[in-house]
């Protein structure tokens, strides 16, 4: 059986997370998935922003890069630049990566970067104190939002889609075979690569929409989603109010880093 | 009064290996006798191999359609399993004829691992002989299956069941005929035959099987073990409510604790869903 703990900063741990916080058990779902693919330590960069989902890059025994708010994805982009040959991995928050660096992310999606850019999304933001984010549903209440948000909240994976991401998935926490699964095949995809992946606030998100303690805030996702696979063979009422999970747009072009090489080549050529 | 030749047979199997019309075949040919039957089954767990049974009783005077446990004439099994489950019906002068191959359900399956352990019974034959005097395996299915049809493994039954019934090889081929679909008639008269000439004991199955299953035994006694790392643990109670099996349990101090691993299936879900990476399931 795995052990995971080969690939963790043991001094670390506990690490800090509130009880019960979904983003604990997506850093599992990665570990196994980079185990899976038989990755060894010094391939794998992890880089994160700021935020609880950004804590994750100090836990983890890469080479890791924990970065300023809403940056990751420019400091990802430099590191593919420079070393193509590395598996880079971002991790994000709805708040760090949706918000603040929103323009970073539909970018990176624009230029197809080879980077695999797992947004951690709680639905709010939990480091701060728990207000309202720009995934903040409808009408949930936040210390920004004491009534709930009147702001229509983003669809992440359909924003990213638009901007020309190859690959893009989303995931829950409850399901953490699949979410290994999705995270295999966003790390296998050689461009830009875009998990969205829904996970429990209990602290905040959950206190303060009275959803019970963690487990059951866990147990209710189900709930909220449709696979898209099964989404397809039923009636437009049967999704209203879910999300859809796995993997929902793939479509392979021209990596960035890869591309730009290419360029420097031809024009070297050229001087010559 | 019922009359006290009254004879008692037992039919049961799993969902879809064809039980009820082997006893529907068996009543045909009661009838045709002249004698009054009773049926008395339970059908509808078929679809998932769920267990079937049919009490058959018939003589000059039958009352009850049920038979009492203890006082069945033979058993007809068509699952090993099966045969041990309703072996208290038998009576010890008795007779038993059971298909050897095994239908293991899925409860059976739970454990995960790859080489993992079905909880299938085992020394089903031991029991059975320790019970009743006459014991006949034999494996139906495959003779079904060299007759060209694997589902003719009923008619092969009902062709070892009628070596230990009064009537002759004509009363029952003549049932057969009328219950069957004209075109399968042939076929299913070859299969009754080839029951009917199965010599008891016939050659054992070999006893690797029940050597290997000991091993993995011993393996298994050893493994399960649920570690939880307590110092690592905050108590958010997930690891508890997502068990199968119950096997964790929150102690005084709000920490989960392993309460009872020898239920464990392996099924990962404690350390999977811990957010505290604080389960490791070996
Ligand atoms: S505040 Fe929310 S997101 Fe942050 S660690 Fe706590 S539970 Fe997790
Ligand atoms: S692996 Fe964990 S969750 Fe699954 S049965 Fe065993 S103790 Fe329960
Ligand atoms: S899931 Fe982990 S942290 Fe939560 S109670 Fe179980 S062992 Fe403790």
């Amino acid at each position: 059986m795995l052990d995971i703990q080969k690939y963790l900063r043991l001094e670390m741990f506990p690490h800090m997370l509130c009880p019960g916080c979904g983003h604990g058990i997506v850093l599992g779902a990665l570990l196994r998935a980079i185990h899976s693919l038989k990755l060894s330590q010094d391939e794998v960069v992890v880089v994160s922003g700021i935020g609880c989902s950004s804590r994750l890059s100090g836990y983890v025994d890469f080479d890791t890069l924990h970065t300023t708010h809403g940056r990751p994805l420019a400091f990802a982009t430099g590191i593919k630049m420079a070393r193509p040959e590395l598996t880079v991995i971002v991790i994000t928050g709805d708040g760090d990566g949706l918000s603040i660096g929103g323009n970073h992310l539909i970018h990176a999606a624009r230029r197809n970067v080879g980077l695999t850019c797992l947004l951690l999304n709680n639905e709010i933001y939990g480091m701060t104190g728990g207000q309202a984010a720009p995934t903040t549903p409808l009408g949930k209440i936040s210390t920004t939002g004491p009534t709930g948000p009147f702001e229509t909240p983003f669809d992440s994976c359909r924003l990213v889609e638009a901007a020309g991401a190859s690959f893009v998935a989303r995931g829950i926490t409850y399901e953490p075979a699949t979410l290994e699964k999705l995270i295999v095949a966003a790390i296998q995809n050689p461009g830009f690569s875009f998990l969205e992946i829904i996970s429990d606030c209990p602290e905040f998100f959950g206190r303060f929409n009275r959803m019970g303690n963690p487990a059951d805030q866990i147990l209710a996702q189900k709930q909220n989603v449709v696979d898209a696979k099964t989404a397809a063979t039923l009636p437009p009422e049967r999704l209203k109010g879910k999300m859809l999970t796995g993997i929902l747009h793939h479509e392979p072009r021209p990596e960035y880093a890869a591309s730009y090489q290419e360029s420097i080549a031809q024009m070297g050529a050229q001087a010559r | 009064m019922e009359s006290p030749a009254t004879q008692n047979v037992l039919i049961v199997g799993v969902g879809g290996q064809g039980v009820l019309l082997a006893s529907d075949i068996l009543g045909t040919v009661c009838l045709g006798r002249g004698y009054q039957v009773k049926k008395s089954e339970v059908h509808g767990m078929a679809k998932r191999g769920g267990v079937v049974y049919s009490h058959v009783r018939y003589g000059t005077q039958v009352l009850s359609p049920t038979i009492e446990p203890g006082t069945s004439d033979v058993l007809l099994a068509f699952e090993p399993a099966e045969a041990l489950r309703w072996s208290k019906y038998v009576k010890p002068t008795g007779t038993v004829i059971v298909n050897t191959q095994k239908r293991i359900p899925p409860a059976a399956c739970q454990d995960r691992r790859p080489d993992a352990l079905t909880r299938y019974p085992r020394g089903i034959e031991q029991a059975l002989r320790s019970q009743i005097e006459d014991v006949r395996r034999f494996d139906a299915e495959t003779l079904a299956f060299e007759l060209g049809d694997l589902r003719m493994c009923n008619t092969v039954l009902l062709g070892a069941l009628s070596r230990v019934c009064e009537f002759s090889a004509e009363e029952w081929l003549a049932a057969i005929e009328k219950s069957v679909k004209p075109r399968t008639a042939e076929l299913n008269r070859r299969a009754f035959l080839a029951g009917r000439s199965v010599e008891f004991p016939c050659a054992e199955e070999p006893q690797a099987e029940e050597l290997v299953f000991e091993k993995r035994e011993a393996a298994r006694d050893e493994a399960p073990f649920i570690e939880i790392r307590q110092n690592w643990c905050k108590g958010c109670e997930i690891c508890v409510r997502v068990c199968p099996q119950n096997c964790l349990v929150m102690n005084g101090s709000k920490l989960a604790e392993v309460a009872k691993a020898e239920t464990c299936i392996r099924c990962m879900l404690c350390e999977w869903l811990c957010p505290d990476l604080a389960v490791s399931v070996h």
